[in-house]
């Protein structure tokens, strides 16, 4: 290494070292407070971050276990015993599609359910 | 002044110790540290000056230091004295990096959001964070001298200006050097000869 090397790296250094004690009084204030803060811990806030997202990756955990365990989409149970027709009439028999019916059959609806209770009685009757 | 405990003074007389430094007194700073203020007291300075070379912005640079130290405390704050130095320079060496790249991102956006051309279709300069702070030392930073290297440094790659900054203005060891910036001696050494190749020219007027 030439001389000029070393005297390049010790001018290099000298100014560095002075720059560093030359930092005005707010810079070095305002690093009093940074190293007092970093020595003071974590503060409550970093410290209940720190708690919160292992309580949320464990909440989502168990709600990943919940789905795959019970799925939502999954089969449900069977109706209970209360909504089986209480007529004796075939359960599968559903309401007409209000789409593709002659609107007057629901003008006169209490007058079709009024005829199908009467021929229910009148089935009843003759099969006695 | 009076003070709770023995550790402030520590801290004290660190940063009156790095106060008078000068080459030769670097390397008694080198001592194991009393305590983790006395460390953090005595480098601070130092490092602020470290990442402004790098950053070029006063408030990043004090960002990174602030972070540097919280991160040390953290993390390393149970190892022992002597691996403290290296470790803060490492930490300090990422985040200044991390900075940089966040800076570049934050360029290339403002170039996709318009920020790129103005009306005439000129480019516009590239984004830089405002830099207004008062500078009551500026008499220091506009010195011709320290002005000098600083803007040579600056014009380095980034790995060389790492080896140079670390090895020859803070005065590592080769190995610690290669522990700050995550690489081998022998990489080292060889930034280091470029970065002085690179310098002996941008700096012929030093001669």
């Amino acid at each position: 290494m030439s001389q000029h090397d070393h005297e390049l790296e010790r001018r290099a250094r000298d100014l560095y070292l002075r720059a560093s004690r030359d930092v005005d009084p707010a810079t070095a204030g305002r690093l009093r407070a940074a190293r007092r803060t970093a020595l003071a811990g974590p503060t409550a806030h970093s410290a209940a971050r720190r708690l919160l997202i292992p309580a949320g990756a464990f909440a989502v955990v168990a709600l990943a276990t919940l789905m795959v365990w019970q799925p939502l989409g999954g089969p449900s149970p069977a109706p209970p015993a209360v909504m089986q027709a209480a007529d004796g009439s075939d359960p599968t028999d559903l309401p007409p599609d209000a789409d593709s019916t002659d609107p007057s059959l629901y003008k006169d609806l209490q007058f079709y359910s009024w005829l199908a209770y009467n021929d229910a009685g009148s089935q009843g009757r003759s099969n006695k | 002044m009076e003070h709770e405990d023995g550790k402030t003074d520590d801290a004290e007389k660190a940063v009156n110790g790095s106060l008078a430094l000068d080459s030769a007194s670097l390397e008694e700073l080198r001592d194991v540290p009393a305590s983790m203020d006395a460390f953090l007291a005595a480098i601070e300075r130092r490092a602020w000056r470290m990442a402004e070379i790098h950053l070029g912005n006063r408030d990043d640079a004090l960002d990174a230091v602030q972070d540097a130290m919280l991160r040390l405390v953290r993390h390393y704050g149970e190892k022992p004295a002597q691996e403290w130095t290296p470790l803060f320079w490492g930490i300090l060496r990422r985040r200044i990096v991390d900075l940089q790249r966040r800076r570049k991102v934050r360029s290339i956006v403002v170039g996709w959001i318009g920020g790129g051309q103005d009306d005439d279709g000129a480019d516009l300069p590239v984004w830089e964070p405002a830099d207004d702070a008062p500078d009551p030392s500026a008499r220091l930073q506009d010195s011709q001298a320290y002005g000098d290297i600083v803007e040579a440094v600056r014009k380095l790659p980034r790995r060389q200006r790492e080896a140079f900054t670390f090895r020859i203005m803070e005065g590592l060891d080769v190995a610690e050097t290669a522990a700050a910036m995550g690489c081998s001696d022998g990489s080292v050494k060889t930034h280091l000869s470029r970065a002085m190749h690179a310098l002996r020219e941008h700096l012929e007027a030093w001669r």
